[in-house]
């Protein structure tokens, strides 16, 4: 009895030395998945560890689908990680609940706040801007152009080089000539859109055309009728119920189009799907029968207006210590500090000035267009319930294209969601 | 034997000692991860609170239950949960039993059939809907095989896109996944019926369904019971299939039970004290339904012993 006593304060007092914390700081740093990123990072870590040895620094990946719910649960529970990454949407209420801190210029290596901004293009750090305070740097900022497979517009006669939709209209007549069908199922579709991505693509269309989803002062939804409705009935007509050009329940148009498999000849992504498709098909990168346009307008546009940009900011946890903040902005600098890796390896676009005016920017395939597009384009809005803003426009465009759901119905359902959204 | 009303020996008492000092890990480690959520459910249902802000939780007492009751949404997903579990606890109780009743039948093939019929249990949910979701795509087996057998080449059922297909899908995902795991239990309830009775049935001149109707049916019954209880709560708290067709462009409203409307309320409207209401709300159904199985099946113990 007296030895399992003994046993059993052994265990205790070990088990207590393993749980004292080492000294020096402990990073733990919570990142989306991304097989190109990852390698680049973890050789960051290993080296931001040897510069500097009393840090250690715990990265992990999730799946990018879980990435926002797994945060938000650390969070809730006080037990967020150090450093994080999300995109700007559901970043946002992080900031306005202060549950992020401000950057510290000094730990980044820049004189002041003012410095940071000045070294990044004007506008990409607006996500992250809050009540005059910056609370993040960006990882990525994205905007999305259209991908064209131009053997498959030379297959029904069209010219890939002049006969590329300018316009929304335009879309639906190319699609038509491209679209593949087995009775009522399309087995290759001209173009589909990104669903449920609505604030970066939707948004755009309505804007083009004088709308909006908020008024100025953010107090009222749903702003000219006649735009979201030219929007709404042009979503009925491109679903099944209509023209059958495309479905939110078919496979993601990006995700077949790497594939060149005749599933799809045209998507919306962003730069990182180049580095994606010479990943995953480099026989279709190879080939060079894939181009990239600009963003389609309405003919009757009044806005000129190309897809919402949005960026993914790296933030630190304002529960973190005050040690610990330190030296998360010390290592963000260190990772951001190599943004020509993070756009030949990746394809991700860290907007400072000096990387968009670098040889290694200027001489990406379509760089130039996709940056004549960002020039004309506006940032997802930031609302904190941006997140219930998508769910409401995922609503009206489906019940439009899936549920037999008139324009009319549907606008009307989507203004009284919103206002009752923004008076919660 | 101990008389009646007479207290228990020291040894007795040792041994109960003993028997509390092993099942107490077990009951704390229950109260913690178990009881403790739910109380703590309860009283966070009270709180008008999101899950982000650092501000105290304000008091509201009943009010996101008022909301509640008086909110379209929440009473879309009370209608979607109830469709979806009639028509699939129906199916899965009915079906397995019959399921179990065939494979007792065939004594060759019976763990070859039992085998294949459970193998969809191990799956996960996710999974399972995942691959289905490759079925029902509109190039899928789903159009194909419907398409060849009743010879309407081209035609799109529409398996994710109508409410009434997208809502026969969920359905037809959650059967394929558990009607094995039923008809296993079924299984065993069907082996402990004496073979004995069997023989004297057929003695009497019983068939083979009479047998069935008349002998196991009415044994069956505390396995029935626990069956239906089972099945009625995992039909009332599925999530998974409706999550992953909703993440894969369904629409919302046909499949939008109350688990899939409490974790919209928690993780994207960041609504904790409204989502704890909701689950209150679940559990309160689930236990007046599991209350009503149970008083319903209360009749005498069939015996021919």
């Amino acid at each position: 009895m007296k030895r399992m006593w003994l046993a059993f304060i052994a265990v205790v007092v070990v088990a207590g030395l393993m749980a004292i914390p080492a000294a020096g700081v402990q990073l733990v740093f919570w990142t989306h998945e991304d097989p190109n990123r990852t390698p680049l990072e973890e050789r960051y870590v290993d080296e931001f560890e040897a510069m500097y040895p009393g840090v250690t620094i715990q990265r992990v990946a999730y799946p990018s689908g879980e990435m926002a719910q797994v945060v938000l649960t650390a969070f809730a529970a006080h037990q967020g990680p150090d450093i994080f990454n999300q995109e700007q949407s559901p970043e946002f209420p992080y900031i306005v609940n202060q549950r992020v801190a401000p950057v510290n210029p000094v730990a980044l290596g820049y004189p002041s706040v003012q410095a940071i901004y000045d070294a990044y293009q004007t506008g990409t750090l607006d996500g992250a801007t809050y009540e005059g305070n910056l609370y993040g740097l960006p990882l990525e900022f994205t905007n999305w152009c259209l991908f064209v497979n131009t053997k498959y517009f030379r297959e029904v006669g069209l010219n890939p080089g002049t006969d590329y939709p300018k316009t929304w209209e335009e879309m639906v007549t190319v699609s038509q000539q491209l679209a593949m069908r087995n009775g009522d199922i399309l087995t290759r579709r001209g173009f589909d859109f990104r669903y449920p991505y609505y604030l970066t693509f939707l948004l755009p269309m309505v804007e083009q055309l004088g709308g909006a989803l908020l008024s100025e002062d953010g107090q009222t939804g749903i702003i000219n009728d006649a735009a979201w409705l030219q929007v709404l009935n042009y979503f009925q007509q491109w679903g099944p119920n209509g023209l059958n050009l495309g479905s939110p329940t078919y496979t993601a148009a990006r995700k077949e189009f790497n594939k060149d498999n005749n599933a799809i000849a045209m998507c919306e992504s962003g730069l990182y799907q180049i580095d994606r498709i010479r990943t995953e098909n480099p026989a279709f990168y190879a080939s060079n029968e894939w181009m990239i346009i600009p963003f389609p307008v309405w003919e009757n546009a009044v806005n000129n207006y190309a897809s919402n940009t949005y960026a993914h900011y790296y933030m630190v946890n304002a529960e973190s210590t005050s040690e610990k903040q330190e030296w998360a902005w010390k290592f963000i600098a260190f990772m951001l500090s190599h943004g020509e890796e993070y756009l030949l390896n990746c394809g991700l676009v860290q907007p400072t000035k000096t990387l968009m005016a670098s040889e290694a920017y200027q001489s990406l395939p379509y760089a130039e267009i996709f940056a004549a597009d960002i020039a004309r384009a506006k940032s997802q809005p930031l609302n904190v319930a941006n997140p219930q803003l998508e769910a409401a426009l995922k609503v009206a465009i489906e019940s439009v294209m899936l549920s037999g759901v008139t324009p009319e119905q549907a606008l009307q359902t989507l203004r009284q969601t919103v206002n009752e959204i923004l008076q919660d | 034997m101990r008389a009646k009303g007479k207290r228990a020996s020291g040894m007795e008492r040792r041994r109960a000692r003993w028997g509390w000092a092993f099942v107490l890990p077990s009951l704390a480690f229950f109260g913690l991860f178990s009881f403790y959520p739910i109380f703590n459910a309860f009283y966070t249902s009270l709180f008008k609170q999101k899950l982000l802000s650092l501000a105290p939780p304000e008091y509201i007492g009943l009010g996101n239950y008022t909301y509640l009751l008086h909110s379209p949404t929440f009473w879309n997903s009370v209608r979607a949960t109830a469709i979806f579990t009639a028509c699939t606890f129906v199916l899965l109780v009915g079906v397995s039993l019959l399921l179990a009743a065939f494979i007792v039948s065939r004594k060759r093939v019976q763990k070859t059939l039992q085998m294949v019929f459970f193998s969809p249990a191990v799956v996960s949910s996710v999974v399972a809907a995942a691959v289905w979701l490759l079925i029902f795509d509109p190039r899928g087996l789903g159009n194909q095989v419907v398409n060849g057998i009743m010879q309407t080449p081209g035609v799109d059922h529409k398996w994710l896109a109508s409410a009434t297909m997208l809502q026969l899908s969920t359905v037809l995902v959650y059967f394929w996944k558990y009607v094995g795991y039923f008809t296993i239990i079924f299984i065993a309830g069907l082996a402990s019926i004496p073979a004995t009775l069997h023989e004297a049935a057929r003695i009497d001149g019983a068939g083979s369904w009479q047998s069935f109707w008349k002998v196991s049916f009415p044994l069956l019954k505390p396995t029935i019971v626990l069956v239906s209880v089972m099945a009625m709560i995992q039909c009332l708290r599925t999530f998974s299939t409706q999550y992953v067709f909703y993440q894969a462009g369904a629409p919302r409203g046909p499949i939008d039970v109350i688990a899939f409307g409490i974790y919209n309320t928690a993780i994207r409207d960041h609504q904790i004290g409204r989502a704890s209401a909701m689950s209150v709300i679940l559990f309160c159904i689930m236990l007046f339904l599991s209350w009503m199985q149970f008083r319903v099946s209360r009749s005498d113990d069939v015996s021919y012993l």
